[in-house]
């Protein structure tokens, strides 16, 4: 064998060697990953849970820790939401930490009170810590009218609190730059408390205005739910016309268009027929996940 | 004649800072700022523009301190270590007119420092937004205020670099750094406390030491909020007293300093 042959040879067992190496860091890596998941279990705590000690230790780069902590409010949220893990104990820390930091930052009162106040598997379902983020929100923004509104919003359809939601409405209302609305909404649910159309109107609101995608995909379930209720009231009515032309209830959809009281068989916004049942009752199909108990009529 | 000397002796400490590729620091920090824009884009919801402005006055001001304090506290030492004062001093040149340039030398490199990372900033948002905004105009006021804050660290570490080594300059200029960024909580300290000395001392040491927490307006201005003109004035007398006094304190000891 020749110099240079050796040469190469030997070359190409290093490499070798050094890939293989590099196989056995990535089987190391795996093991680690493993060991490292199974820490991941244990339960969470912030090492600093005070958003004032946070602050005296940034020296003044408190706007760039609060953008710190928001981001991080946000990977906690979609971790534990992607994960499927819906205890959301950290969030209302997380969330106080960042605007103790910066009271300013919008986006954590907007989004975060929405985290908060939504059920899962949306949200953390904690509406009362999200209406204690608002009420912070408000005191560190007066001229913020949209906070009212999402705090009405919350009272009204988290928290069934009407009198208290027509209250925040109205408080917004006050403002110079509060749209119009807001005055209508606080009478409205005054005098008629849970109503469809109020839900409709403030779930639209909800889910033109929201840049979150998670937001917006609840907003839209929420009205597609609110959609199917109007199709049940209107399925109970044709089938009530059913019952006084022939004096008995439809057994079937085919019987109702048959009769010329509807035609085809009626399917909720996401596509599933509803059910008929044999007392003439409509609900929606099991494999559908809008939730309609949580309107507020049907609650 | 003295203004002119005086002038001299703070464009060869910038030419020196120059040398010493201190700027270099700065391609390193565009670099970081436009990934940690696309980065920070990608994992947060709505605030790019937010954490792009904070990130970048934070990290002027972090870079500037550094180079605030490792160039400061050898303006003295150096030149006594490397016997270059000596030819100098042999000069028809007053010892306070070295510190004095020193001082605006030093000033002179971080301000072209400055301005340098603000391109930076500037570049990388406009990479972000593709337009400025009219509050934008606010970031200014930041840089002005970072600015002002990098005078005062400059004047600490020159006046310990007169007293001390270099080491110790340092370390003596993080801690009244440190303390200067806490200045509010040892009024609050004062005002908690029962004891009339105490509350006396605490006060003494509230108005003595540099205020930095003064110059932190950085959140403020990522909202796009102004700043009021009086605050900016205010500001503007204060570093310009404090560093003053610093400046002539560093004269008075360096004078009378035995350089043999």
């Amino acid at each position: 064998m020749t110099v240079s042959k050796r040469k190469r040879m030997f070359t190409v067992c290093v490499l070798a060697f050094a890939a293989s190496l590099l196989v056995a860091s990535a089987r190391v890596q795996m093991a680690i990953d493993r060991e490292e998941s199974k820490a991941s279990e244990v339960p969470e705590a912030l090492l600093i849970p005070s958003g004032n000690v946070v602050r005296k230790l940034s020296m003044g780069h408190d706007g760039l820790m609060a953008d710190i902590y928001w981001t991080r409010v946000v990977q906690y949220f979609g971790g534990r939401l992607r994960d499927r893990h819906y205890e959301f104990r950290l969030l209302p820390q997380l969330l106080n930490i960042t605007v103790t930091l910066d009271p300013q930052l919008m986006i954590a009162y907007n989004f975060g009170a929405f985290f908060l106040a939504t059920p899962p598997p949306y949200g953390a379902g904690m509406p009362k810590e999200s209406v204690a983020l608002l009420r912070r929100g408000i005191e560190a923004n007066p001229d913020e009218w949209r906070l009212w509104h999402y705090m009405g919003f919350i009272y009204y359809w988290e928290l069934q609190d009407y009198q208290n939601a027509a209250k925040a409405y109205e408080e917004g209302s006050k403002h110079s730059k509060a749209r119009t609305w807001m005055k209508v909404m606080a009478a409205a649910i005054r005098q008629k408390g849970g109503d469809r159309e109020i839900s409709r109107f403030l779930w639209s609101d909800i889910y033109q205005t929201t840049e979150d995608e998670t937001i917006r995909e609840n907003a839209q379930k929420h009205l597609e739910t609110l959609k199917a209720l109007d199709d049940i009231d209107e399925i109970r009515r044709v089938a009530n016309l059913f019952h006084d032309q022939t004096g008995r209830w439809p057994q079937s959809f085919e019987e109702m268009s048959a009769q010329g009281l509807m035609q085809g068989i009626p399917q909720d916004p996401q596509g599933f027929p509803y059910v008929l049942k044999s007392d003439g009752e409509v609900i929606l199909n099991p494999e559908s996940t809008m939730r309609p108990k949580q309107d507020p009529l049907s609650r | 004649m003295i203004a002119r000397q005086t002038w001299a002796i703070a464009l060869n400490s910038f030419r020196e800072a120059v040398r010493d590729r201190v700027l270099y620091n700065l391609i390193a920090f565009v670099l970081i700022l436009i990934a940690s824009a696309l980065l920070f884009g990608q994992i947060s919801i709505g605030i790019q523009k937010t954490i792009l402005i904070n990130i970048g006055l934070s990290s002027i001001s972090v870079f500037g301190l550094f180079i605030a304090i490792f160039l400061g506290i050898g303006l003295v030492y150096k030149e006594i270590e490397k016997r270059s004062l000596y030819t100098l001093l042999s000069k028809p040149i007053r010892r306070w007119q070295f510190i004095a340039g020193k001082f605006l030398g030093l000033n002179i490199t971080l301000l072209v420092n400055t301005a340098l990372m603000s391109v930076g900033l500037w570049a990388a948002l406009y990479y972000l937004t593709h337009q400025f905004a009219p509050e934008d105009v606010h970031i200014w006021t930041a840089i002005y205020f970072i600015l002002l804050q990098f005078s005062l660290v400059t004047a600490v570490c020159l006046f310990f670099s007169c007293v001390s080594t270099p080491v110790l300059s340092a370390v003596f200029t993080i801690l009244v750094y440190i303390i200067g960024s806490f200045s509010s909580d040892i009024r609050s300290f004062g005002e908690l406390t029962e004891s009339a000395g105490m509350k006396t001392a605490t006060m003494i040491l509230y108005y003595a030491l540099p205020h930095f927490d003064n110059f932190n307006i950085a959140s403020r201005v990522s909202h796009g909020f102004p700043v009021e003109a009086r605050l900016i004035l205010l500001n503007t007398v204060y570093t310009i007293v404090y560093a003053c006094a610093l400046v002539i304190l560093s004269a008075r000891i360096f004078s009378s300093k035995d350089l043999k």
